[in-house]
């Protein structure tokens, strides 16, 4: 099974949403959805995890970037996510810095060892 | 069969901890490099105006330029690849430019040699020229999204561009050694929990004895 021509979706902070636009991930016409949501001050929890489960149930994303301090407000549903596409990765933001220990894939690697594997 | 269960899961041990390193490599050049555009980006901030780089800016129709190509192996894991609709651009480009010097120097010619009644049809074709040439033109100036900033942007505002663009191919590996990561660790625990299984119907044999 193959996909071509899968969007990057990004969730996050004005400066981060600038910066993957100046990349090329943008994507916004009259027929479609946009593929990015600039998170504020004033934004929901609910409406960011309205728009990350929309993006799951996109089948032309192929990967959703969001900032680590957004992924900590919707922990739940990203560790609900156990499909591999789109992929989820979490990124840093300016004001808070990349945490592997709160990383849903990192946490799911190192879950798997515990003293019982050692015997 | 036991003893090839074990080599094989001291493999599958060793292949995960050298993703897991490679992860977190990649992981480290990501952050330094998404944090060199947020400083460019910044910087180009300064010199512009606050205004001048925000959301404001955004174009209120956008066309992606960079794609993921996306694949399902066998074991399970899914590997990203990232396309990038530069070359595409640059061929149109430089299709309008040989096209606009073969116009001009054909115009040239026809003005230098002559009169009122052929400058006048040479006024005529001319715009007709330029405005193929600017559709031809206008479609990968409309595309780079560092247009909207302005026509005349600072240093800064590219550099940044470059660093996300890294970023962005960056990405598509780091998602790829991910999805091999959850799979290889399912695969371990699955097998882990064989040799457990195993070990438990062993044990009470040995007990008999």
């Amino acid at each position: 099974m193959s996909g071509r021509g899968k969007l990057i979706a990004v969730i996050g902070d004005e400066d981060t949403c600038t910066g993957f636009l100046l990349g090329g991930v943008g994507e916004l016409n009259k027929n479609r959805k946009p593929n990015l949501l600039v998170v504020e001050k004033e934004t929901s929890i609910a409406e960011i995890e309205e728009t990350f489960k929309s993006f799951l149930a996109r089948s032309d994303i192929g990967i959703i970037l969001i900032n680590q301090f957004i992924a900590e407000m919707i922990r739940h549903a990203i560790d609900a996510h156990m499909e591999s596409i789109p992929a989820v990765l979490e990124i840093p933001s300016k004001e808070h810095p990349y945490d592997a220990s709160k990383d849903s894939i990192l946490r799911r690697a190192k879950g798997m060892f515990s003293a019982e594997d050692f015997r | 069969m036991r003893v090839d269960q074990q080599l094989r899961l001291d493999e599958q041990l060793l292949l995960f901890m050298d993703q897991l390193e490679a992860l977190e490599e990649k992981r480290h050049k990501l952050n330094s490099l998404i944090e060199e555009g947020w400083f460019s980006i910044a910087k180009a901030r300064y010199s512009m105006g606050n205004k001048q780089v925000s959301s404001l800016q955004y174009a209120s129709e956008m066309e992606p330029l960079v794609y993921i190509e996306t694949s399902m192996l066998e074991d399970g894991t899914a590997e990203f690849k990232c396309e990038r609709k530069e070359n595409k651009t640059e061929e149109l480009k430089s299709n309008t430019i040989e096209d606009i010097g073969a116009k001009e120097t054909g115009l040239r010619r026809r003005i230098n040699t002559i009169q009122k009644g052929v400058k006048e049809e040479d006024q005529e074709t001319d715009p007709q020229g330029k405005t193929k040439a600017e559709s031809g033109e206008s479609t990968p100036e409309h595309r780079d999204p560092l247009k909207w900033f302005g026509i005349l942007v600072p240093q800064n505002l590219k550099q940044a561009q470059s660093a996300f663009k890294e970023v962005i191919t960056l990405s598509a590996e780091i998602a790829s050694l991910q999805s091999a990561i959850i799979a290889i660790r399912k695969e371990m625990q699955g097998q882990m929990k064989e040799k457990q299984q195993k070990t438990e119907k062993t044990q009470p044999e040995m007990e008999n004895e």
